[in-house]
């Protein structure tokens, strides 16, 4: 095993393993992770903060065996910053927050592709400051059908008043959040409010939509994925890596990204690399910078 | 106090399985050291080395050899060695009950006892008090780290003492230690076995200590007392020129692998 001794911020880090090829038909190694989550870093920081981070971890890369990983390793070096989270059953789990450079650093060389963190921040793990809507296309579906149901939900959204914001899954998927950040909010009032929104898509568009988990009725539809909006569940961070054979992102778009056929006309348009990536984000900045911040109130249904 | 279990099965005769753990029934009391360098208090680590070549061997060059005559040796991979490893007993199957006494106490090995596991403990207490009313020890065979063992059940003190034994092959021929037959007279045997009979005690334990061992223990305390104990050095593992920055080292990674 190689091991490379770095220091960050008056802190050591023994990075190890280099070379290992994480994305191996794409010949994109464990140093080529490091480098991207260092380069994405004052993006995906903001976003991870506070919130307890599940690793999704590829010892052996993306085309071999993961495994998530909730609890914060206790081989963790003494500087990374934890929570206690209460669980179903009463005990306390000691989970990691990835709330600077040198955490994130670390946490990808344990080969953590994948960052995963629920809704709510740790200190207020039942408090969502966001509503999600994890748009999942069936086999039959692709990104196009997927975009034209998240303008739709979109607009459905905007005449109850609320501003919502797109990325991409980073598979085939689409993630709509619409931020919240009011102490007040619960995950029963942001899963009852989704739950319906669901629905009312499913009644109005049939033939495009399904608010059901079972796979056999989305076919050709957009799945609704409205359950996620759960203190329990965790979505991928905004501007995580995804484990597929090349590394794409679930990267923030603009509306009118999906509104332009013209650039849905190519699909892989909307398959953010992780080198495109980092293009936009110095170009564009963050585009889901609001998400964090934009206050608003569920209306009442 | 919580056991720990070494092994977890059941133990089962006839249409009785009962789920129990085998637990140790003695912590040999051996204290034992580091080996230290003197100059700086550093834990010394083994290393394998060649004599031939006056070199330390790393793992991977390492194999395994059985010398027949002195220098010659048939290799023995790890595969091969498995392959006449016996599976992982799951149950200790009592197959005959035996009288204790019948066992030349050179062929006791190791004690263990078998506790029971969640929901046999009735089964076991069954068992325990049957084992003692009959007097009778239940033979097994058993495998323990890969190690077939032929072990003796019996019921101590309410629960079941499990001791592995030696196999025949172990005990080492005793014909030759004993001295020729010859005739002893009377009169000394009584002389003897008065002598004896005047020291007859029961046995107990507690009255005979490891007399090294608690001096060795006191000094022990007595010393950590007087004097701080010395401290091993924070040992930085092996790396190169020192830390690098960040960027440099994903940049010298980075270089080895080119992205297609």
């Amino acid at each position: 095993m190689s091991r490379t001794f770095v220091e960050m911020a008056g802190r050591r880090l023994s990075l190890s393993n280099l070379e290992k090829d994480l994305y191996a038909s794409y010949g994109f190694t464990k140093a080529h992770v490091l480098e991207y989550y260092r380069r994405i870093a004052p993006l995906i920081l903001p976003h991870l903060k506070d919130r307890a981070l599940t690793f999704k971890r590829y010892p052996e890369g993306v085309e071999k065996d993961f495994f998530f990983e909730k609890r914060c390793p206790s081989h963790r070096p003494a500087w990374v910053k934890t929570a206690e989270i209460p669980q179903d059953d009463g005990e306390q789990m000691t989970v990691c927050l990835v709330n600077d450079l040198e955490t994130l650093i670390w946490a990808e060389n344990l080969a953590s592709v994948e960052l995963h963190v629920p809704l709510a921040r740790a200190s207020s793990p039942e408090t969502p400051d966001s509503m999600v809507f994890d748009l999942d296309p069936g086999d039959q579906a692709g990104i196009p059908e997927c975009a034209r149901v998240a303008l739709i939900l979109r607009d459905l959204l905007s005449r109850t008043g609320l501003a919502s914001y797109v990325k991409t899954s980073g598979k085939k998927g689409l993630h709509v959040y619409v931020p919240l950040n009011r102490k007040e909010t619960t995950f029963e009032d942001t899963k009852t409010f989704s739950k319906a929104v669901a629905g009312i898509m499913q009644k109005h568009y049939p033939d495009r939509v399904t608010a059901r988990m079972a796979k056999k009725e989305r076919d050709a539809k957009i799945f609704i994925n409205w359950s996620q909006n759960d203190a329990s569940k965790t979505m991928v961070c905004v501007y995580s890596l995804r484990a597929r054979e090349k590394p794409i992102v679930s990267f923030p778009l603009e509306w009118r990204e999906l509104e332009n056929p013209a650039e849905l006309g190519d699909p892989e348009r909307l398959q953010v690399t992780h080198s495109e990536a980092l293009n936009r984000a110095e170009e564009k900045g963050d585009l889901f910078r609001e998400v964090l911040v934009k206050e608003q109130k569920l209306p009442h249904l | 106090m919580a056991v720990q279990g070494i092994w977890s099965g059941t133990i089962s005769f006839s249409l009785v399985a009962i789920p129990v753990r085998l637990v140790k029934a003695i912590e040999p009391g051996r204290i034992s050291f580091r080996l230290l360098h003197s100059k700086d208090y550093s834990p010394l680590a083994r290393r394998m080395f060649c004599p031939e070549e006056e070199t330390m061997v790393p793992r991977d060059e390492i194999i395994r050899g059985y010398e027949i005559v002195p220098n010659q040796y048939v290799l023995m991979t790890d595969e091969e060695l498995e392959s006449v490893s016996p599976e992982r007993s799951r149950t200790i199957e009592i197959v005959d009950f035996i009288d204790m006494k019948e066992v030349d106490p050179v062929y006791y090995d190791h004690p263990y006892y078998l506790v029971p596991s969640k929901g046999g403990e009735k089964a076991y207490r069954l068992l325990v008090e049957v084992m003692r009313r009959t007097n009778k020890a239940g033979l097994a065979k058993f495998v323990l780290a890969e190690r077939e063992y032929l072990v003796a059940v019996t019921s101590r003190d309410g629960a079941l003492a499990l001791t592995t034994l030696h196999y025949s092959e172990e005990i080492l021929a005793d014909e030759d230690l004993s001295p020729k037959k010859g005739k002893t007279a009377a009169e000394e045997q009584n002389r003897m076995k008065k002598s004896i009979e005047r020291m007859i005690e029961n046995f107990d334990p507690g009255k005979y200590a490891d007399k090294r061992r608690k001096k060795l223990t006191d000094l022990l305390a007595t010393k950590a007392k007087e004097k701080a104990p010395v401290e091993a050095p924070v040992v930085e593992q092996e790396e190169g020129a020192g830390p690098a920055d960040l960027v440099a080292a994903l940049e010298e990674s980075m270089r080895k692998v080119k992205p297609r």
